[in-house]
């Protein structure tokens, strides 16, 4: 016998909307996006709500990547989470070593679907898969680090192409300066392109035990490896004056500055395409490349950036029916094509980006350019060092780091200094995860 | 402090403060309670595990030199902010007080920074500041050096400073206004008479008067400043350039609920507040004694 | 008190101006950027003169915040938290100043104590007690073993449960369970001249007719200041909406968790327009109410009458 104290009753004062899906199961998903990606993001569960009658998702937004996190854990403790949530990258590992959530294959055969899962984009699903290349959750607004440059202005310079190796970039930064031009490289310490993609492109590694996928006890080893070298190269345009730093507190984002063609360079993910096509100066001619490698390497596949969708324990038989109707739904190519062509984000699968490709959507502006961001997680089958990266604490990583990029800079301490005490720093961050996690094991 | 005259009844005393004792309890010891028990324990966030492992987390914290800096700053942020609002607030008061013609359009637009959003105000005076775009833009074309927040530490400080003072200046002003106003007109009115001039009076009477209120705000803007600080810094600076802004909440809630290391923040967090209880205890022994009541 | 001090007035009023441009220039620049366009709020410049396109960003920040219902819920949650607090704390300052009993200074020390440790860094386990508010009495009566022994004599299982997600109950009681006006009427309180109390005394007055018919009266300016001040801090409050009502197409949320969902995301790999204009739109809508409200509470800033009164 239960005898339950209900006063929740009299103290909601307003109540809800009736149901518009009065029969439909309603199940929840949590998101992190805001703003106007917040907005596309409400209109993938308006399609999917619109495309069936027996479930309703409802997509909340949490106001950022961390609010999604920070508060499917507060929910998920309190047995009140939602059954879906999205998670970004670098708080993959942490969900992985739980017993939150439900595989994501589990989840799809379970529900009797059939995925096609050697259809996702090699470079893509690693990173969100097992030990064994089994998916865990699915990835969702995805990207990857570019090269964006100003035609008009490499054309001032004699440049119709952007420059492929470091060497070039840097040749075609002198010639910048040269031709008058203030600010050739915009850059913001920011370490996802510069140190995560980079590597993975040279094929350098960024810790041991590949990348940490063989074990908690990976240890960061970017300070012995030509990440160094690149930072070096890096600082000594800054001394020249080719590189200027534009970050909120100087006044603008590198985006910003690019846009507006203040600057002539900028390494940034794949999705600003579209913001720098919407707050370009008028007639401001610019393209991406894939990123430039060090001279005489091998090109390999840069690495996906963005979230992925996780489906959380607790909830019931019907609601995972939902989730899975739902995944099934936004993998389909017609769907890709509507959230690739709302954002600036990249289709998933092969199916998905085929069919955009035959639709014609690469083929003119503004969408013409962002091929070659999949052709960049292409670039070569994946690699221990291009997986992924599964460090634990990798946020307080990424910022050890730029801080000690920003030290470098602002000339506080050499580049080799600061790069060494920010992976001093980042290994007891390892050390700590894990201690947290001892006994457990990588999936 | 002590009142000599009081009710005798303790038991109505006791219902007086029972709804909030009741209140704090729920919304605040049980639920620190349960984030400082993470403290001595590693701390899964998704749950599971966590292992007693006694002051292990409290000698990680003691033994980061970024902890000891965060602390440093903090101090600094709110020594600079609660003097900078204060005497803000305290001048812009005594202005208004003099009820000059015209002086509640003033009193009206005072209150109004507080009313303005965190993100907001802070995206306005990141405009404002842009060393190449703001209102130094001009310096900063001749000296680079003049005003760099990117990348020199202590500009970078002064900004969050002087965001948080705009906004906090409004919140001391109404409450010194407040405590301006309740001072009886007729004691003012006696000194008047006596011919006491109008600096003198703010200085020998005004003043005096509401020390009460001062003490009030100086303790209060002190602990303000260590949590209200967080969202001008996430907008602003995200605590950089590497660490210069980087102010002890601020800290915490990047390694808790960004990096996931709940039992750090939590061991953070007890320091925090045994850091705040001794400031305000000094406060307590040695400013109160000053302070007149009645 | 008609005194002429031409140039002591000439100074206040200079600093008054200096203090009304201090005040306009971040809110005018808010204002300037609700009427450019995105292209032109991008452009990374001190922009001071408005643009033309103030209306259209105004109603897109309305219709896509659902604007409406969301000030409607601030404005009862700030209402309820201001209420609250004034009320509650006025109590406990009272029953701390004016009695006496054992433990008393433990009590205002524990109450003052949550000032120190800001809610951004309790707000996990908070969510829990926000669940279940009676999460911790339950805790207590298992631990006393109070649930097993009625389980045992009864059969009867107690599971005390109290949602407060999705109400405003659940908005407003954590936000009131702090010090601030205890402390600020406690130091009110202590100014108030002991004789007071002894001529109500004389009068026959009990605690509740002291309070309401002597000390409150007193109290007003404080008073309004707390009010205005707690309306305010409940308004621009941010994380604990977010968490408190996920049930945003049935309850909703306030408007200022709304303005935030407005704003583009800042990450590493953001990607979506960065339209602050329509955010700073959306930031004027939500002040507006917040101005109105200071510009109605001023007229409560009046110099007490204590003197003429008594």
């Amino acid at each position: 016998m239960k005898l339950s104290t209900l006063l929740a009753a009299g103290t909601i004062l307003l109540s809800g909307f009736s149901a518009a899906y009065a029969d439909a199961v309603k199940f929840e998903m949590w998101h992190g996006l805001t703003g106007d990606l917040g907005d596309a993001v409400g209109e993938v569960c308006k399609r999917f709500n619109e495309s069936q009658k027996d479930y309703e998702i409802v997509c909340t937004s949490q106001g950022s990547y961390d609010n999604a996190l920070q508060n499917a854990i507060a929910a998920y403790r309190a047995k009140k989470n939602p059954t879906i949530v999205q998670i970004f990258d670098a708080g993959t590992l942490d969900l992985l070593l739980s017993e939150a959530y439900v595989p994501a294959r589990k989840l799809m055969e379970d529900n009797g679907y059939k995925i096609n899962w050697d259809d996702y984009i090699p470079a893509i699903s690693n990173y969100y898969a097992d030990s064994k290349g089994v998916l865990n959750s699915f990835p969702f607004n995805s990207s990857t680090a570019m090269f964006y440059w100003n035609k008009d202005a490499f054309g001032k310079i004699g440049k119709t192409e952007a420059p492929k190796t470091w060497d070039e970039v840097f040749d075609s930064l002198k010639a910048l300066k040269s031709a008058g031009y203030e600010c050739p490289m915009a850059w913001n310490y920011d370490t996802w392109p510069i140190m995560e993609q980079s590597s993975a492109i040279n094929n350098l590694p960024i810790a041991t035990k590949g990348n940490g996928y063989q074990g908690l006890d990976a240890e960061l080893i970017v300070n012995k490896t030509k990440f160094v070298d690149i930072i070096k190269s890096l600082k000594k345009a800054y001394d020249d004056g080719l590189v200027k730093i534009k970050t909120p507190d100087t006044g603008a984002t590198i985006v910003q500055a690019f846009s507006n063609a203040d600057c002539q360079v900028m390494l940034s993910s794949i999705a600003d395409h579209g913001t720098v096509g919407k707050t370009q100066k008028p007639d401001m001619k610019w393209d991406v490349a894939m990123l430039p490698t060090l001279a005489g390497v091998e090109r390999k596949n840069s690495l996906v950036g963005g979230a992925s969708l996780w489906t959380l324990q607790g909830k019931t038989a019907e609601e995972y029916k939902g989730a899975a109707a739902f995944f099934n739904f936004i993998a389909k190519p017609e769907s890709a094509l509507f959230w690739s062509t709302r954002t600036g984000y990249i289709p998933v699968t092969k199916s998905g980006f085929d069919y955009m490709k035959a639709q014609g959507f690469y083929d003119k502006a503004p969408y013409k350019g962002r091929e070659l961001a999949i052709a960049s997680l292409n670039a070569s089958p994946v690699t221990e060092l291009t997986r992924g990266i599964r460090l634990g604490g990798f946020v307080q990583i990424r910022k050890e780091m730029r801080d000690a990029l920003t030290d470098i800079f602002a000339n506080k301490t050499s580049v080799e200094d600061g790069i060494n005490s920010a992976v001093e720093r980042s290994n007891a961050v390892l050390r700590k995860f894990e201690k947290t996690y001892a006994g457990k094991m990588l999936p | 402090m002590e009142k000599r005259a009081t009710f005798s009844k303790m038991s109505v005393g006791v219902m007086f403060i029972l709804p909030q004792v009741l209140l704090v309890f729920t919304f605040f010891y049980w639920p620190t309670g349960a984030a400082l028990y993470w403290a001595f324990t590693l701390e899964r966030p998704w749950g599971g595990g966590n292992e007693w492992v006694g002051f292990d987390n409290f000698r990680q914290v003691f033994a980061d030199r970024a902890y000891w800096g965060s602390i440093f700053r903090s101090l600094i942020f709110a020594g600079a902010s609660a003097t900078l609002s204060m005497s803000i607030g305290l001048l812009l008061a005594i202005a208004c007080d003099r009820s000059l013609k015209g002086y509640q359009m003033f009193r009206t637009v005072f209150v109004w920074p507080y009313a303005v959003v965190a993100p907001a105000a802070a995206l306005a005076f990141r405009f404002i500041f842009a060393p190449e775009a703001g209102i130094f833009s001009m310096i900063v074309k001749a000296y680079p050096e003049f005003w760099n927040p990117a990348q020199n530490g202590y500009h970078a400080m002064t900004m969050i400073i002087i965001c948080y003072s705009w906004k906090y200046a409004a919140y001391c002003f109404i409450f010194f206004l407040a405590a301006l106003q309740a001072i009886p007109r007729s004691v003012i009115e006696a000194a008047a008479l006596d011919g006491a001039s109008v600096l003198r009076r703010v200085r020998d009477i005004q003043l005096p008067l509401i020390t009460p209120t001062f003490f009030f705000m100086l303790v209060i803007s002190i602990t303000d400043s260590f949590q209200d600080s967080f969202g001008i810094v996430d907008v602003m600076t995200d605590g950089g350039p590497a660490k210069a802004t980087e102010l002890l909440v601020y800290k915490i809630y990047f390694d808790g609920f960004r990096g996931l290391d709940y039992s750090g923040a939590a061991a953070q967090s007890i320091v925090l507040m045994l850091i705040m209880m001794v400031l305000t205890f000094f406060q307590f022994r040695y400013i109160e004694r000053r302070v007149h009541y009645s | 008190m008609i005194e002429r001090t031409p140039l002591l007035n000439f100074l206040t009023y200079a600093v008054m101006v200096v203090g009304v441009f201090m005040v306009f220039l971040p809110l005018w620049l808010v204002f300037v950027g609700s009427t450019l366009t995105v292209r032109e709020i991008n452009i990374p410049e001190l922009h001071l003169i408005p643009g033309t396109h103030f209306f259209e960003n105004l109603q897109a920040a309305w219709a896509r915040g659902h604007l409406g219902g969301r000030l409607f819920n601030s404005l009862i949650m700030s209402l309820g938290v201001a209420t609250g607090k004034v009320v509650m704390s006025a109590l406990t300052a009272f029953g701390l100043v004016y009695f006496r009993f054992p433990g008393r200074m433990l009590v205002f020390w524990l109450i003052f104590i949550t000032l120190m440790l800001p809610l951004e860094v309790r707000i996990v386990p908070t969510y829990a007690v926000a669940a279940n508010a009676l999460w911790p009495f339950q805790s207590i009566l298992d631990a006393a073993g109070v649930t097993d022994l009625i389980h045992a004599l009864s059969g009867i299982q107690i599971a005390l449960e109290w949602n407060l997600l999705n109400s405003y109950t659940g908005l407003i009681l954590p936000l009131i369970a702090t010090a601030t006006g205890t402390f600020l009427y406690r130091q009110f309180f202590l100014t108030v001249p002991d004789e007071l109390l002894e001529a109500a005394r004389m009068d026959g007055a009990g605690p509740l007719r002291f309070l309401a018919e002597f000390l409150i009266p007193l109290s007003r300016a404080n008073m309004a200041a707390l009010f205005t001040i707690m309306f305010l801090y409940a308004w621009n409050q941010y994380l604990w909406p977010l968490l408190a009502t996920p049930d945003r197409a049935g309850f909703g949320t306030t408007a200022v968790v709304e303005l935030k969902l407005l704003a583009p995301t800042v990450s590493t790999n953001g990607g979506g327009t960065p339209d602050w204009n329509v955010a700073m739109a959306g930031c004027l809508i939500i002040m507006l109410p917040p101005l109105i409200f200071v510009a109605f509470m001023q007229r409560h800033f009046v110099r007490g009458l204590i003197a003429t009164e008594k």
